[in-house]
């Protein structure tokens, strides 16, 4: 059950004991006023009973007094004597109505016979009180039986509303006794039950906040694979803690991410450092030609001995071709960072990839004569013009045929480039080469920057190992891609597939 | 500097090994060339210069692998061994060290600092 319903169970269980108390409460005090008005009653109604009885033996003498005169003596009434007679008669006419008032419920049966007997009675006294001066009357007063007859009815009448008294007493005593025990035990529950209550609230939050403390101390440590799944709180507690079993998931999640991250960096840092190392070697390497050619002529020079006008041409030349060289690196190493960097920009313009194609085989002709390749171009199809970058262009191709004939000797460089039937809008371009290969191993590796096939690659062949990585870098700013198949031994064919128009295929992209 | 004796020069690089050739001539030695670690075990075996520079970039057999068959070799083990190589970093300068060369210079060559290293070792 959840901590929230909890609470509001207890609260409402001991709302209603409250309630139940103060019900108790307010019912015996309604018992206690009960009790007092009934003997407030009783008292009341025993006096009257008195004082009618007084009245009425008061009445009897004087009647009896009365008769007894007027039958010896002639004996007249004054009318003020009548008077105060008849008002004495109404007085206890008006104390038995009060009396009658009095008596409800269980004691009217008892009144109804006094007042049938009490007026009678009374109304004998009256005949005889306004009959008195009348000789003719006749009528014996002293006959005992009616004053006795009311008298005896207004003795049970008493009796009766004491009896009724008493018993309606005792039972308000015994609901005073009873509200008050319910008071008391409601009281005594009450505490009971709020103690235990409060206790069981306590240890099961003290219980459940232990375990999340603990778990928060786990994750806090680094422990992200602890769970808090021993509170079996359905609510409150319950949400919490699967609240920080989400919080450590995304933590550890989080962490992975930063570690990821890190790790990348760190590779990407390690990466740098390597690239640094190697443009430091592929500049030390010209540079070694270009300052020891020049120190070595001006050791010679300032020999005695005559120069050697032809050696002192070549050497300058050499010293003059490290230096391009040394530029070509450096220009392509820009290159290269500007693509890593994202800065690399495309000059786009119209032109015909074929004229550039041949344009580069021409530049390729005085190498091809060092190294006895023959150069193939008749595969080159009539082509579209270009909407794209042709200084890349240009570069891609003569990088690629540059690589196909230092990798071959003797042997054969074909170019080919046709439209791509089932690909409207992209040209193929291949340069495939009788050369010495490569190896699947070699082939994964091939793009990446200054890596040539293999260490000795470029001792045996010379070559940054940029101009490949530039070569795919360039193929895919250009919207294209460049693939390679090869075997070791058998040669290499590379394939650059383009779009012809850069527009077009952005607007696609 | 008076210097005399042979040394074996490996070097792949055209350029390179002609300039070196001309330069350590000038200085007084006679020098032997080797194109690949392969060939430089060869002639350290048969000619047994007094000291060998050798580029560790090389074709075949590169530098580091010549050097550790040398110094393992009880034959030519005892020739001087002066790495000479454009990779420039203190890693690398430690990885020919352990390959058993004697010193190391980077090329571009100081030529004058390498004609000291080269005494040195030599009068050893």
């Amino acid at each position: 059950m959840s901590l929230r319903r909890q609470l509001t169970l207890s609260l409402v269980t001991i709302l209603i004991l409250f309630a139940i108390n103060v019900g108790t409460h307010f019912w015996g005090s309604y018992a206690r006023n009960e009790s007092m008005a009934a003997y407030r009653n009783s008292v009341t109604a025993a006096q009257l009973s008195t004082e009618i009885e007084q009245l009425l033996e008061d009445q009897k003498q004087q009647v009896l007094i009365l008769a007894t005169l007027r039958d010896n003596t002639e004996d007249q009434l004054e009318n003020t004597e009548l008077l105060q007679a008849e008002t004495a008669i109404d007085t206890i006419n008006a104390r038995i109505k009060k009396l009658g008032s009095l008596s409800r419920g269980v004691t009217e049966l008892n009144f109804e016979m006094l007042w049938d007997s009490s007026s009678t009675l009374l109304e004998n006294w009256i005949t005889f009180y306004r009959n008195y001066n009348d000789p003719a009357f006749k009528k014996d007063m002293d006959d005992p039986l009616p004053f006795l007859d009311v008298r005896q009815r207004l003795q049970a009448l008493e009796a009766r509303q004491a009896f009724i008294a008493s018993q309606r007493a005792n039972i308000i005593d015994r609901t005073i006794e009873l509200t008050d025990r319910i008071t008391v035990i409601g009281f005594f529950a009450s505490i009971f039950l709020t103690a235990i209550l409060g206790y069981y609230l306590v240890s099961y939050t003290n219980r459940s906040l232990k375990r999340l403390k603990k778990g928060t101390e786990r994750i806090g440590s680094g422990d992200l694979n602890y769970r808090i799944d021993d509170i079996d709180d359905t609510g409150e507690l319950g949400d919490l803690a699967a609240a920080f079993n989400d919080m450590s998931d995304k933590l550890r999640n989080a962490i992975y991410d930063v570690r990821k991250a890190r790790d990348a960096a760190d590779e990407a840092s390690a990466t740098k450092s390597i690239f640094l190392a190697n443009v430091s070697h592929e500049l030390r390497t010209p540079l070694n030609a270009i300052i020891g050619y020049s120190e070595m002529l001006q050791d010679e020079l300032g020999d005695t001995a005559e120069v050697n006008k032809q050696q002192f041409q070549q050497d300058l030349g050499t010293i003059m071709s490290s230096g391009q060289q040394l530029l070509s690196l450096i220009n392509d190493i820009l290159d290269l960072s500007k693509i890593e960097t994202g800065k690399m920009s495309l000059h786009c313009e119209t032109f015909n990839p074929a004229d550039i194609i041949r344009q580069s085989c021409d530049v390729l002709s005085p190498l091809l004569r060092k190294t006895g390749n023959e150069l193939r171009t008749d595969k080159i199809k009539a082509l579209p013009d270009f909407y794209s970058d042709a200084a890349k262009f240009r570069q891609i191709m003569t990088n690629l045929l540059s690589n196909a004939n230092k990798f071959t000797e003797r042997g054969i460089i074909r170019i080919c480039a046709e439209e791509i039937a089932e690909r409207p809008g992209w040209v193929e371009f291949t340069v495939q080469d009788t050369g010495i290969g490569m190896s699947d191993d070699q082939i994964n590796r091939v793009f990446d920057a200054f890596v040539q096939a293999d260490s000795s690659t470029s001792a045996n062949y010379g070559g940054t190992g940029l101009g490949l990585a530039i070569c795919k870098n360039y193929s895919e700013l250009m919207g294209g891609t460049i693939v390679v198949r090869s075997q070791p031994g058998a040669g290499s064919i590379f394939t650059v597939t383009l779009p012809t128009d850069l527009r077009s295929t952005h607007a696609a992209a | 500097m008076n210097l005399s004796g042979t040394v074996l020069l490996v070097e792949d690089n055209e350029l390179n090994r002609d300039m070196m050739i001309r330069r350590l001539s000038r200085a007084g030695f006679d020098v032997l060339t080797a194109g690949n670690g392969k060939q430089a075990l060869d002639i350290m075996h048969s000619k047994m210069p007094c000291i060998v520079l050798m580029d560790m970039n090389l074709p075949v057999l590169d530098g580091w692998a010549a050097s550790r068959r040398a110094k393992e070799d009880k034959d030519i083990g005892h020739i001087p061994i002066i790495a000479l190589t454009a990779h420039a970093t203190d890693d690398h300068r430690q990885y020919a060290l352990d390959s058993g060369c004697d010193d190391y210079a980077t090329k571009p060559v100081d030529f004058p600092g390498l004609l000291i290293k080269i005494n040195k070792l030599i009068r050893l």
